[in-house]
């Protein structure tokens, strides 16, 4: 036994000796772990100190130095011996003693004699030979097998009665068989008063790095648990479990996920190891837990009377055996074990069965009409054949399964003339190298990663394993060729790469997981509800109809915290940063030939805070542009749809086949929104799902000839003032490159001189790069429209947090610019009827933003008088009179002029099949959902609320107003009036009114009226900021004479916002259809992610556990009311046209649908605009306040409370506006 | 409610205003002074005035005047004020041009004026400007007052610039001064005392000023004289024999200018004023406790004459603003994120240790490392540095 002490302590001296910055051998360091296998922890540092002041005893610490380099060298030896007993007997891992490992040792350990240098020296030439050999074979097999044979598996416990118990029962376990164990264990009280962790719990929720962690360390063993590597996962556990800071982090949870590994795998010993340190840790077994055990006892087949005594202290411990079936999310198998084992106990068991399908119905007054059953629908169908759209499926299929999309771009093609196919060439071999050092340098960061996992840390080990090295190698790639010239911040790009792994994995598991085929029938049954030659029994919404096909839920995957994400690219960052390099006779050919890194890592400096940046090297950029390669690379989610998309049936199920989704986009890592959706009852959110899903199935279709003549701009010179961007060619060239300064370098100029170089060069550097960003943008977005030119395609939509809806692929969509715009149209087709044509006519006029005050009559005949020069802009756009140019929207008035030309030149217009869609817009919206809050006569009339002849103009009206306040002031003597006179118009008020809705304050306000003022040539400047000062007043002094009810509405929400961030909580609310909303925003807390290059530090403001940030709750609330209402206003006027089977989408407060149908669409929009603000909104927002914010009696108590609750109560009054005129006012929306 | 301070003989009036505090004068504030000083150093042992009777007019205090978080430090001791005099004008001659920032009450003006220079009075502060006016007319026109604050002049923002914000260019086509070339020296002087709060970020303005050739070095090689806090000053003057004050100003600072301390006096020799009236005392003890020194930076003649230039010296600012950030790290480490040449070779061509670290480099190493970049023979690229990073200072 002294023997085996002395191993001991060698190995620990042997630790405590090596200088601290020495690399180990890999062979050395392994042959510890296994001789210390049961070492709990080493503490190297303080002996170091000791060794450096310790100078005298230098000579014979090296003497001792190398004894013990010796000793490990025996030590491998033994190792090798032991690991290849190990790996034929399986069940060894675990149950081996510990002695025999240290055997080995106690032979070769001597007494320390006199003349131990002799002796040493004699020793070591002999052991020299002996390690040589061995190391060798010893670092093949290392890599392979050897860690997972040293991994901890017994715990050590804290409490001393039941380390005691444990010890008791290893040593007897041949006699006493685990499960009775198990069952005297389950006994056991938690070990810690349930005080105690209650206080625990309050700590937990106020130390944000510490959840930070908590929530990496359940992400580590959930990918480990998935990527198989449990007795890792269960190493780490215990690592943890044995430090008592350490242990601090874990949770019930964690403990619960590796438990669930074990009895998938039927070890049962394990699994009672965890639960001995779930007793140790104080903390009491949960459902999830007892289910763990029950299935791991059914899968081992145990016998009744341990099923029985388990099931007795569930009952004890006030747990429901039927909660395991109910509350516990299980896989079909794990069910099966469960049930086995409890059918044991209770043959006649029967698990409860699955809850009905949601025949629960939404109960929103709003949305009754929309599900009522009996009355005549009529569903718009797709205008495709069932066939059509399940070849459309298989390609979409096709693209996700492969992730990625590579279109070609609409860049001219160059001529391959030899120094490009040099380039092409040069190219090709350097992917080729770096494909292999990619591959092993990321070989090489999983083995540090792995190593750094045994040490007990939750390393990035497990993810790097999720996807294969090629997939990594592929994806890195990708990333390299996509990074600008100008680099892009490496927060930014560690965590697109962390995204776009988790996406990978997703896709993977669904693959891997025979999802796919699954959904594939299912989507196939789907489509009949939507294709043209199909028939079904009911008419139903499409999510009713997913749903009734009884597609099993796919477990929804938690996606990984920011942190992690952010960790895991940055690895990958690093890889590519230390793996790729090139020739250096590619940036200097006279330089040497050595290799020189690709990437490098620079700094930026903004005001006080440094930003790293990735940035190419720039002769790699040149060759980039020199072998000119005309493809693009998208992920796969950025691309519209090929096929219908899945209709949205929860917050995280719909969109996209198989990338996931979320129906509420927020700022990554924000958690609220989804717990409050997940929260929520399914079917109150019915109303936004079956919107979203709407928007989505809208098919559409490129419009060719628009697209050709943009085509045509874009690879010629461009045409800034149509929107499309220069090539770089025609951006100010600087007269030399920064990087060749020899013009700055003159002697003969001054330094004044140069500075003014410096300042030419600089500002037209920044010309060349706004011009070549929105080039690249354009690029995309035409490189996508040309791929997609004959086809269909799907937009799938979701929300953001107020439940405003956008399309989900970024770059080629119909929110965009005028361009973007006019590059779609329906892929559906309708003929335009007898009012169609004098839509597109009225549309027309719209769009080229004449005649705003006439009547609809008016402008319609405004386009016929102007139907000579619309025809020949449609004939000859380019060569022709080009009127269209002229147009607010040109592009989009274009593509009008065209759809006009083509009707007219049929045979008969009315039957004319157009695909065009015309637009009805809100005036000013906002105010608009104000002006209906409030009731307030004056203000609903100047936002066209009332019927009348002629549009009103709200601008005009604010101007008129602000004017009748000057001209008094003007005559009272107010110098600044006097000056101002002659100075109002709509156009200086525009923006200041647009933007009141959405809060800009007086201070913002004034800025907007400066620039406006600064506009006017002949105004006095030195008045600037005196004149924009009274003006902003003027202004917000005429919209509260217009909207009374407005503006006491606005404080009113302010006011409350303020309270209740005061109290402590952000502000939270349910729209009108159901939505639950919650504002995010929170004092920022600072997320550190060390180590590495750089470490990388950013603030995550969306946390429900930090402080609300009081000034942006306060100004966000009443536009992210508003924000709320109109989305609502726009899902009723959605699902209401779906009902009368219109094709309709919207931006926000512009709605789109076939010429033929704008009046039925019309006439919904009023009708539901009536029904909207006929609900008592603000006393139901009210109520719900005081129900959220003021039954807490914990918070009740505050000053504020008390406050809040007098503020919630006093409703604003509001005016006398009779609402119904909306249905018959004809410019409300127009 | 100044006239009867402007009606006073000046010396009375200016010596009323001196303590302030007592009745305030100033609405906004109240010039309240320590009475502190016991041994102070380098000969100044008497800067108090002598405290005259209350003059009585008393708490005239009906300006409306808008509130300022910024404390400001005047100069109120005539003694005082005659030392900087004798040191400014030390060698040189009497009728040369100084610009005054800030003067304040104006007690150094009036020596100034008296020993016979011209001044031009910057005063960012609008209260202090009929006094200093009224002074510019007592002594016989030698005086400008520009309501204008010297240290915020050319702002980067390049918004809309209302005094006391001005640009350069106005200010000095109005008072009628021409750019002197480089080689030729300085069209005037400048005296003043930095922003206590601003400090440092004033001294980068200064410092980009100075070697983009902008601003105020436009029109020449500017003296400047300025009190900065002794902790600044060191830092200044700081060089790997001091590597705890060791920073990147250091190395700009003294790169640029060749820098004299002319003096150092005790935080308490000036009158401070604060918004509300009352120097809180706690707050500023730490400031109350520090010394001041006037340093003299005077740029370089031959500044632009190597490689380093307006045309270029971002580059140089972005590369000493990185070393400082990793200060104890190889320089070679650094030298990999600021230029694809080869590392080990340019500290070669400098003639240093491949371990060097950045705290070791002296600032004229740092020059000479920046010159051999540029010069190096690497055509494509010298620097991983864009104008896409382009620093932005304040």
């Amino acid at each position: 036994m002294s023997a085996l002490g002395w191993g001991r302590r060698a190995a620990g001296l042997g630790r405590a000796l090596w200088p601290a910055g020495r690399p180990r051998v890999l062979a050395e360091e392994e042959a510890f772990g296994g001789v210390g296998g049961h070492r709990r922890s080493s503490s190297a540092s303080p002996c170091e100190q000791d060794r450096r002041k310790d100078w005298g005893h230098a000579e014979l610490l090296e003497v001792l130095q190398a004894r013990v380099r010796q000793l490990q060298a025996e030590g491998v030896s033994e190792v090798t011996v032991k690991r290849v007993v190990v790996a034929r007997a399986p069940e060894a891992s675990s149950a081996q003693s510990p002695g025999k490992a240290r055997a080995g040792a106690e032979g070769a350990a001597p007494k320390l004699s006199g003349r131990w240098a002799q002796k040493l020296d004699k020793e070591q030439r002999l052991m020299q030979k002996r390690k040589q050999r061995l190391e060798g074979r010893l670092q093949k097999r290392e890599r392979t097998l050897a860690w997972q044979r040293q991994l901890r598996v017994e715990p050590r416990l804290l409490s001393g009665r039941l380390a005691n118990q444990l010890q008791r029962w290893e040593q007897g376990a041949a006699r006493s068989p685990w499960e009775e164990q198990l069952a005297r264990l389950l006994q056991e009280a938690p070990q810690r008063l349930s005080g105690d962790a209650a206080k625990a719990s309050a700590v937990r929720g106020s130390d944000v790095r510490l959840e930070g962690q908590r929530q990496r360390l359940l992400s580590f063993f959930e990918c480990c648990l998935l990527t198989g590597h449990l007795p890792l996962a269960h190493h780490v556990l215990v690592t943890h479990h044995s430090r008592s800071r350490q242990q601090r982090l874990l949770t019930l949870a964690m403990y619960n996920m590796v438990m669930r590994g074990w009895a998938r795998e039927g070890s049962f010993k394990e699994l009672v190891y965890v639960f001995f340190m779930v007793k140790d840790a104080g903390l009491a077994p949960d459902l999830l837990s007892y289910a763990a055990v029950l299935q791991c006892m059914g899968r081992l087949d145990q016998d009744a009377s341990t099923v029985r005594r388990c099931l007795k202290q569930m009952a004890q411990d006030g747990l429901q055996l039927q909660g395991l079936f109910t509350a516990v999310p299980l896989g079909e198998g794990e069910r099966a074990e469960l049930l086995r084992a409890v059918r044991k106990a209770e043959p006649t068991f029967s698990p409860p069965p699955p809850p009905p399908p949601t025949p629960q119905l939404n109960t929103s007054p709003l949305l009754r009409e929309v599900y009522a059953k009996g009355c005549p629908v009529s569903y718009p169908r797709l205008h495709l054949p069932l066939k059509k759209l399940q070849d459309l499926f298989q390609q979409q299929l096709r693209v996700e399964l492969a992730t990625t999309v590579t279109v070609q771009s609409v860049e001219k093609a160059q001529p391959p003339t030899e120094e490009v196919l040099h380039a092409r060439k040069t190219l090709a071999d350097l992917r080729a190298t770096w494909e292999t050092a990619l591959y092993q340098e990321l070989q090489e960061t999983k083995a540090s990663e792995a190593r750094a996992a045994r040490e007990g840390r939750p390393s990035l080990f497990p993810y790097l394993c999720l996807l294969s090295e090629r997939e990594f190698v592929g994806l890195l790639l990708q990333t390299l060729q996509a990074l600008p010239a100008q680099g892009e911040s490496l927060l930014f790009l560690a965590h697109e790469l962390g995204l776009r792994v988790f996406n990978r994995h997703i896709v993977q598991r669904k693959q891997l997981s025979k999802q796919v085929q699954v959904l594939e029938q299912h989507y196939i049954k789907y489509l009949h509800l939507l294709a043209s030659d199909t028939q079904v029994a009911e008419r139903c919404l499409p999510r009713q109809w997913w749903e009734a096909l009884g597609m099993p839920e796919a477990p929804h995957e938690q996606p990984w915290p920011v942190s992690v994400l952010v960790q895991l690219g940055k690895q990958l960052a690093e890889v590519l940063v230390q793996a790729v390099q090139m020739p250096g006779s590619l940036a200097a050919p006279r330089g040497p030939g050595s290799l020189i890194p690709v990437l490098y890592h620079v700094y930026s400096f903004r005001s006080f805070r440094q930003i790293g940046i990735l940035k190419p090297h720039p002769a790699f950029t040149q060759l980039l542009e020199a072998a000119a390669e005309r493809t693009l690379t998208f992920e796969s989610t950025e691309v519209p749809m090929l096929c219908p998309p899945l209709p949205w049936t929860s917050p995280h199920s719909g969109a996209f086949l198989l990338s996931p989704t979320k129906m509420m986009r927020s700022v990554e890592g924000t958690q609220q929104h989804q717990l409050l959706l997940e929260r929520c009852p399914p079917a109150q959110l019915h109303g936004a799902l079956d919107a979203l899903t709407q928007l989505g199935n809208c098919a559409w279709r490129v419009n060719g000839r628009v697209l050709d003549l943009v085509l045509e701009l874009f690879t010629d010179k461009g045409c800034p003032r149509l929107g499309v961007p220069a090539p770089p060619s025609e951006a100010p060239r600087p007269p030399q490159g920064r990087q060749t300064p020899k013009s700055g370098l003159l002697p003969d100029l001054s330094p004044a001189d140069k500075a003014e170089m410096r300042r030419e060069l600089a500002r037209r550097l920044k010309v060349a790069r706004e011009m070549q960003s929105l080039r690249a943008d354009a690029l995309c977005r035409l490189s996508l429209a040309q791929h997609l030119r004959h086809r269909v395609f799907w937009l799938p939509h979701n929300m953001d947090f107020r439940g405003r809806t956008y399309p989900c692929p970024p770059h080629f969509n119909h929110l965009g610019s005028d361009l973007a715009r006019a590059l779609l149209e329906f892929a559906q087709g309708r003929p335009l009827g007898p009012h169609g044509l004098d839509w597109l006519k009225i549309h027309l006029v719209n769009l080229t933003g004449l005649k705003k005050r006439e009547s609809l009559q008016a402008r319609r005949d405004f386009a016929d008088q102007l139907m000579e020069d619309i025809l020949d802009s449609a004939d000859q756009p380019m060569t022709g009179r080009r009127w269209w140019m002229e147009a607010d929207e040109p592009w989009q008035a274009l593509a009008c002029c065209m759809e006009i030309a083509r009707a007219t030149r049929a045979p008969d217009p009315a039957a004319y099949i157009s695909h065009f869609p015309v637009h009805q817009d809100g005036s000013c919206n906002g105010l608009q959902h104000y002006a209906a809050l409030g009731r307030d006569s004056v203000g609903a009339a100047s936002v066209n609320l009332l019927p009348s002849d002629l549009p009103q103009d709200v601008y005009s009206g604010v101007a008129a107003q602000v004017e009748v306040f000057r001209r008094q002031d003007a005559e009272q003597g107010v110098h600044v009036a006097q000056v101002l006179e002659g100075f109002i118009s709509r156009k200086v008020v525009k923006q200041t009114v647009m933007t009141v809705v959405y809060g800009v304050t007086r201070y913002g306000g004034r800025l907007q009226i400066e620039k406006r003022l600064r506009e006017l040539h002949n105004f006095p400047q030195e008045f600037l900021w005196e004149a924009s000062h009274y003006l902003v007043r003027q202004v917000f002094n005429s919209l509260q004479e217009m909207f009374s009810g407005t503006r006491s509405i606005q404080r009113w929400l302010t006011e409350s916002a303020r309270l209740i961030s005061h109290t402590g909580s952000a502000v939270e609310w349910v729209t009108p259809l159901g939505i639950p909303v919650i504002q995010p925003y929170h004092r920022d807390s600072k997320v550190m992610i060390k180590g590495g290059i750089q470490s990388l530090t950013f603030s995550s403001s969306g946390d429900t556990s930090q402080k609300p940030n009081t000034l942006k709750q306060k100004n966000g609330f009443p536009p992210n009311f508003i924000h709320s209402l109109d989305s609502s206003h726009m899902m009723l006027t959605a699902l209401h046209c779906y009902r009368k089977g219109l094709t309709f989408v919207s931006v926000h407060d512009c709605f789109w649908t076939h010429a033929a149908d704008v009046a039925v669409m019309n006439q919904v929009c009023r009708e539901q605009f009536v029904r909207l603000h006929s609900q008592p909104i603000l006393h139901d927002l009210s109520r719900f306040l005081v129900k959220r914010f003021c039954s807490d009696s914990r918070v009740s108590k505050s000053v504020w409370a008390s406050r809040l609750l007098d503020t919630l109560l006093s409703v604003p009054k509001t005016g006398a506006f009779d609402l119904e005129q909306v249905k018959r006012s004809t410019y409300f929306f127009s | 409610m100044w006239v009867p301070v402007a009606g006073l003989p000046p010396l009375l009036a200016l010596s009323a205003l001196t303590r302030g505090g007592r009745f305030c004068i100033l609405r906004f504030g109240a010039a309240r002074r320590k009475d502190v000083l016991a041994g102070n150093r380098r000969g100044l042992s008497d800067i108090h005035p002598q405290l005259l009777s209350n003059v009585g007019f008393g708490k005239s205090s009906s300006r409306v005047y808008r509130c300022r978080s910024e404390i400001k430090r005047y100069i109120t001791s005539p003694r005082l004020a005659e030392t900087l005099v004798q040191i400014l004008q030390g060698k040189g001659d009497a009728s040369q041009l100084i610009l005054e920032c800030n003067p304040g009450p104006g007690i150094l003006t009036q020596a100034l004026l008296e020993s016979g220079a011209k001044v031009i009075a910057l005063e960012s502060d609008k209260t202090f400007i009929p006094q200093l006016e009224s002074l510019g007319k007592n002594l016989g026109g030698k005086l400008e007052v520009v309501y204008c604050d010297f240290f915020k002049l050319d702002p980067r923002s390049r918004g809309i610039v209302t005094p006391p914000v001005m640009t350069s260019e106005t200010l000095f086509q109005n008072l009628g001064i021409e750019a002197l070339s480089w080689s030729k020296g300085s069209p005037f002087k400048v005296i003043g005392i930095l922003p206590t709060k601003s400090e440092r970020n004033t001294l980068w303005k200064i410092f980009h000023d100075l070697y983009s050739c902008t601003s105020i070095y436009k029109y020449g090689r500017i003296e400047l004289n300025l009190f900065i806090t002794e902790k600044e000053c060191q830092k200044l003057l700081a060089n790997p024999r001091t590597p705890n004050l060791y920073q990147a100003l250091s190395v700009l600072c003294q790169i640029a200018c060749g820098i004299k301390v002319l003096n150092k006096l005790p935080w308490s020799s000036f009158e401070t004023y604060t918004t509300n009236g009352q120097l809180e005392k706690q707050k500023h003890r730490e400031l109350v406790e520090q010394n001041m020194c006037l340093i003299q930076l005077t740029p370089h003649r031959d500044l632009f004459t190597g490689n380093l230039t307006p045309f270029n010296y971002d580059v140089f600012f972005h590369m000493l603003r990185q070393c400082f950030m990793k200060r104890n790290a190889k320089l070679v480490d650094h030298l990999h994120s600021l230029s694809p040449i080869d590392a080990l070779h340019i500290l070669k061509q400098i003639k240093k240790n491949k371990n060097v670290k950045v705290i070791d480099m002296y600032p004229q190493d740092f020059h000479c490392l920046f010159e051999t970049i540029e010069c190096s023979e690497e055509d494509t690229c010298k620097w991983l540095y864009d104008d896409f990073m382009e620093d932005v200072i304040l």
